[in-house]
């Protein structure tokens, strides 16, 4: 009974902080298929004199991802509705080149400016549009939410990293009379503080395979009886195999960390 | 014979204080002798007996164990001299986690043993010390005397060139105690091992020649 008391007082820490992992995983996921949407969905529009290329107006800014010509006739024909097909003709010719233009990534405001202010800077460009209000407010929305998620994430973990501590230090008062006591006859450190090492690894495995059969049970079982359209359509991005191996090497790296802490203060004491 | 123990000048206090627990001593224990080191309570033999296995480094002068100077021993080495000596205490320090079969071979898991030779030296050493029935039992499940003798079993199992025993028989039954004098006299005639017992009283029946240092006002003499 104290022996599983042991452990799962180190087992929910842990747990604790691997949640605050894979929510921060499939939250940077969701960020980044976010963005793309909204980077997808976002154009500026550049005006220009004569026609250009792609790479003529990447080394006007590297961030220009696509450019697409607007076609002349379309827009001749929404303005010049009534006029005869040879004025028609004259204002095609009179009429600067049109190009969407997408960028490689979403940008905030202040960036999209640069990149309107780089494209200004070139005598062949006339004018640029950018539409910036429309996505911004969702987007800085979402990146405060980002943020304090983070926060949030970040609190957890360091709180449950103390606990850890804790929990390693009560261990080095359970083991400390074998650890004496192997010391008295030669034993070096690592042999004599073998025993917490291989438990903390041990108990680093299990809480990672527990956290990750719960976000599998999330993905596969709970989202399509949950009936949130959101969570159906983005279930891909929930759990991912990859996702179990960063949850492993990084809880590894904590009790590794904590269970070295707590020895060299031992030794220290020593 | 050459030296085992050699002490010269040698002082001893805790957190090198003014209060020398142990002053100017000078000695010197050769292979395959006997020592009986006495004194009254609080007289420094246990101070003594530690300075011996590095657990406190000398404050001054010099004292060389197994040929390493332990005045200025690095730790690495400190931990190999241990590992070829035999220690016994009074409270047993046992591993209480542990099995007594597992506890009597530390010494060989330390130095990183085969299984099989774990098993074949405490099968023997449990017969020796008259504990075989006992070996998958827990320390706390014995008497004292019966983990003083897994203490000893412990102490033998690698052949140690020094055993350093610290008032083994205090408090033991005259049974327990008759085995853990005679292992150690057996180990001292037949294995050539040098012995280093601290008591506050040496046994009336003991069958080989022995040596006899007594503490007495943070001094060490010795009796003839």
């Amino acid at each position: 009974m104290k022996f599983i008391k042991n452990h799962l007082t180190f087992i929910f820490p842990l747990m604790a902080i691997l949640i605050g992992i894979e929510f921060f995983l499939v939250f940077e996921r969701t960020t980044i298929s976010y963005e793309d949407g909204l980077r997808d969905k976002y154009s500026m529009l550049v005006v220009v004199h004569d026609e250009i290329d792609l790479e003529s107006i990447q080394n006007l800014n590297p961030h220009i991802f696509s450019i697409d010509l607007i076609k002349k006739d379309a827009i001749v024909d929404e303005i010049s509705k009534g006029l005869k097909e040879s004025s028609k003709k004259n204002l095609s010719k009179l009429l600067p080149y049109f190009y969407n233009v997408k960028l490689d990534t979403y940008f905030d405001i202040k960036q999209i400016d640069k990149i309107k202010a780089d494209l200004e800077k070139s005598p062949i460009v006339k004018s640029v549009e950018t539409f910036d209000n429309s996505h911004d407010s969702n987007y800085k929305l979402f990146i405060f939410l980002k943020f304090i998620f983070k926060i949030f994430i970040s609190f957890i973990a360091v709180v449950s990293f103390f606990l850890i501590i804790k929990q390693m230090e009560i261990w080095s008062l359970v083991h400390k009379q074998r650890m004496k006591v192997m010391e008295i006859f030669g034993a070096p450190l690592l042999l004599r503080s073998a025993v917490m090492y291989r438990i903390a690894i041990v108990d680093s495995i299990i809480s990672t395979i527990i956290i990750s059969l719960f976000f599998v049970h999330l993905k596969y079982n709970w989202v399509d009886s949950s009936g949130i359209d959101i969570l159906v359509h983005n279930r891909d991005l929930i759990f991912e195999f990859n996702d179990l191996f960063k949850m492993l090497g990084i809880s590894l790296l904590i009790v590794i960390s904590s269970v070295s802490m707590v020895i060299s203060r031992l030794k220290d004491d020593n | 014979m050459s030296s085992v123990v050699s002490a010269f000048n040698l002082s001893l206090s805790y957190n090198n204080s003014e209060n020398d627990i142990i002053q100017n001593a000078t000695f010197d224990i050769k292979k395959g002798e006997f020592v009986f080191i006495t004194g009254l309570s609080g007289s420094g033999k246990s101070t003594l007996l530690k300075a011996l296995y590095g657990e406190l480094i000398p404050k001054e002068g010099e004292l060389v164990v197994g040929g390493l100077n332990l005045n200025s021993i690095e730790k690495k080495k400190l931990q190999e001299l241990r590992r070829h000596l035999g220690i016994i205490f009074q409270d047993y320090k046992l591993i209480n986690e542990w099995s007594v079969e597992k506890n009597v071979v530390l010494p060989l898991i330390i130095d990183g043993y085969s299984k099989d030779i774990q098993k074949t030296q405490s099968t023997r050493l449990l017969k020796h010390v008259k504990l075989s029935e006992y070996a998958e039992k827990l320390p706390l499940e014995l008497s004292g005397g019966e983990q003083q003798r897994v203490g000893v079993a412990r102490a033998l199992s690698k052949n140690p060139f020094l055993i350093l025993a610290d008032e083994p028989t205090g408090n033991l039954d005259e049974y327990s105690s008759n085995v853990i004098w005679d292992l150690m006299e057996t180990s001292c005639e037949q294995l050539q091992t040098t012995v280093i017992v601290v008591t506050h009283k040496i046994p009336t029946i003991f069958s080989i020649p022995y040596r006899h240092l007594i503490i007495e006002n943070r001094e060490v003499y010795e009796i003839h």
